[in-house]
């Protein structure tokens, strides 16, 4: 019962993490209908941002997250509006998946050549302690992690819900030409949604960096990864981005736990194809309809 | 108010001026050298069947596509090939073909989107009560997703939605589209009312009769092309017109 209980903690906080480190690519396949491949790159580069931060100035991953946010923000809104654009504008929504994937590769081999292929991570003070219920034991900084993600998942979803802002992208998501044509700037909306979204995916990545050890070439398992939690939770919210990201979160512990942790890849395809058979929209399906 | 003259006499008169707009989809032309001319204040029409170009030409005046060639003035200012959401700012607002309204936010929401315009984001709150005074039925329908609203609410969504701006030409791109003869008639009151507020029109439609009783002033577009203008009541009684628009031999 206790190592049922210590799996599900463990699977909670993992979740957590994979919610926000996916959350954006969710936004930006719902606002932008593009499937995102440079997504897991956003991630690990707030990773190294964050360690770089860290090694040089003594900086604390937690509070790494927001210059790192800033700065993957600024790339995240030029990317877009420059690479992205001009891809989707010459070629079609296809040609950002060959696009996205090239720069995917570009971007890891420009980290290798930085900070090489070994295993990075970051290891501030409080690394190391671990709160205590009882028989059950967590990491002080696993339980910190759980808390961001969910506080900066329900800041974006109050941000879409409640501020003309994310009125304006629900609205482009839906409907991009009468949202041009009632004065939004869809062009904008579109970078500023590839802005945001990058700086979350950075933000995840600093606190991740804390948590698991990181690579260049992680970036690959981080874009999977996203994909599975859209999958799994639904397109474009972050509610659909914390079920899926729980859900998967859960379903590696529990794999790890009582299968294998070598079956974890396994099992998540498993349940990725159940899912596509079962419920292609994922769990709360398209927060912004079925328009795409 | 409602100005009778041709084109010609109006033309200092003009607030909407369009010349030799052409627009191809892909190689294949949709509209060619269109040119219109609309007076401050009055109600024009477009007019013209299936695939004749009308819509293509509105989405080009209201920035949605670039023209080919030609050039497009509002009010004196060259406004060709800037883009749609500055044309709006600018109090030009279309309302798009099919409604396309955002169905998956509020009635509120929808009307709240486009008040947030520059020109109008002042008086937003009183614009909101102006298009729930004009629609009793979207007021009560207010905190429902517009997707979930009847063909003829969305259409009138559609239109508070363009009202929002605050625009001084009001484009409707064939508002009249699905709905029951009652509702088309309420629509073309609407537009008159409308147009006595102030606001100059265009309207799009292939319900030409009831068009071309309200209209000052009209053009017929076909394969493309204006192959015939004038005032509304003439065309009305127009042998070419009534043959082909209005099933009259
Ligand atoms: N997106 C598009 N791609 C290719 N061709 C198009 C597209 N939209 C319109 N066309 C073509 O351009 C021509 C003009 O179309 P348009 O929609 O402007 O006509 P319309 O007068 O508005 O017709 P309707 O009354 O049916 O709305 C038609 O031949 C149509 O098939
Ligand atoms: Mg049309």
């Amino acid at each position: 019962m206790f190592l049922f209980l210590q799996t599900t903690l463990n699977g909670l906080v993992l979740g957590g993490l994979y919610s926000l480190a996916a959350v954006g690519f969710s936004l930006i396949f719902g606002v932008l209908g593009i499937v995102n491949l440079t997504h897991g790159i956003f991630v690990v580069a707030g990773a190294f941002g964050a360690l770089v931060l860290y090694n040089e100035f003594g900086l604390d991953p937690l509070l790494a997250m927001l210059p790192v946010g800033i700065v993957l923000f600024a790339v995240g809104y030029i990317y877009q509006r420059t690479v992205i654009h001009w891809a989707i504008s010459r070629a079609s929504l296809v040609a950002s998946l060959v696009v996205t994937f090239g720069v995917a590769m570009i971007g890891r081999n420009l980290m290798q050549l930085t900070f090489g292929p070994d295993a990075h991570s970051i290891t501030p003070s409080y690394s190391f302690s671990s709160l205590t219920f009882g028989p059950l034991q967590i990491d002080v900084v696993r339980v910190v992690a759980l808390g961001a993600s969910l506080v900066l998942l329900l800041l974006l979803a109050l941000v879409l819900a409640k501020t003309h802002f994310g009125r304006a992208v629900r609205a482009t998501a839906q409907q991009p030409l009468a949202a041009e044509l009632s004065g939004l700037n869809v062009q904008r909306l579109h970078g500023l949604t590839f802005g945001i979204s990058a700086a979350l995916a950075g933000a995840s990545g600093a606190i991740i960096g804390i948590v698991q050890p990181f690579t260049p070439a992680s970036e690959v398992a981080w874009t999977l990864n996203a994909f599975i939690v859209v999958v799994l939770g639904g397109i474009g919210s972050p509610a659909g981005a914390l079920v899926g990201g729980i859900l998967l979160g859960l379903i590696n512990a529990y794999t790890a736990q009582y299968i294998g942790p070598s079956l974890t890849q396994a099992a998540m395809f498993l349940v990725l194809v159940l899912m596509l058979l079962l419920r292609p929209n994922g769990l709360l399906g398209n927060a912004f309809g079925e328009s795409r | 108010m409602t100005s009778t003259g041709t084109p010609a006499e109006a033309s200092d008169n003009s607030l909407l001026r369009v010349e030799g707009l052409s627009y191809d989809y892909a190689g294949m032309g949709a509209v060619e050298d269109c040119t219109l001319d609309i007076p401050r204040g009055g109600i024009a029409a477009l007019i013209g069947g299936n695939g004749a170009g009308k819509s293509t030409s509105v989405k080009m005046i209201a920035g949605a596509l670039r023209p080919r060639s030609g050039r497009v003035s509002f009010d004196g200012h060259d406004i060709t090939g800037m883009p749609a959401h500055q044309i709006v700012d600018r109090g030009l607002a279309l309302v798009p073909e099919g409604r396309l309204v955002f169905q998956h936010l509020s009635v509120h929401e929808n009307l709240l989107l486009a008040g947030h315009v520059a020109r109008a984001r002042t008086a937003c709150k009183q614009n909101i009560e102006r298009v729930f005074d004009l629609f009793p039925r979207l007021r009560e329908r207010r905190q429902q997703n517009a997707g979930s609203l009847s063909g003829g609410e969305q259409q009138m969504l559609a239109i508070g939605r363009g009202l929002m701006t605050m625009p001084r030409l009001l484009i409707l791109d064939e508002p009249s589209l699905g709905l029951s003869p009652i509702l088309v008639g309420s629509i073309f009151s609407l537009v008159k009312r409308l147009n006595e507020d102030g606001i100059s029109v265009l309207l799009v439609e292939q319900n030409v009769h009831q068009t071309l009783a309200i209209a000052d002033y009209a053009y017929v577009l076909e394969k493309g092309r204006i192959v015939q203008q004038g005032e509304g009541r003439r065309l009305l009684d127009d042998p070419k017109v009534k043959e082909a628009y209005l099933g009259l031999a």
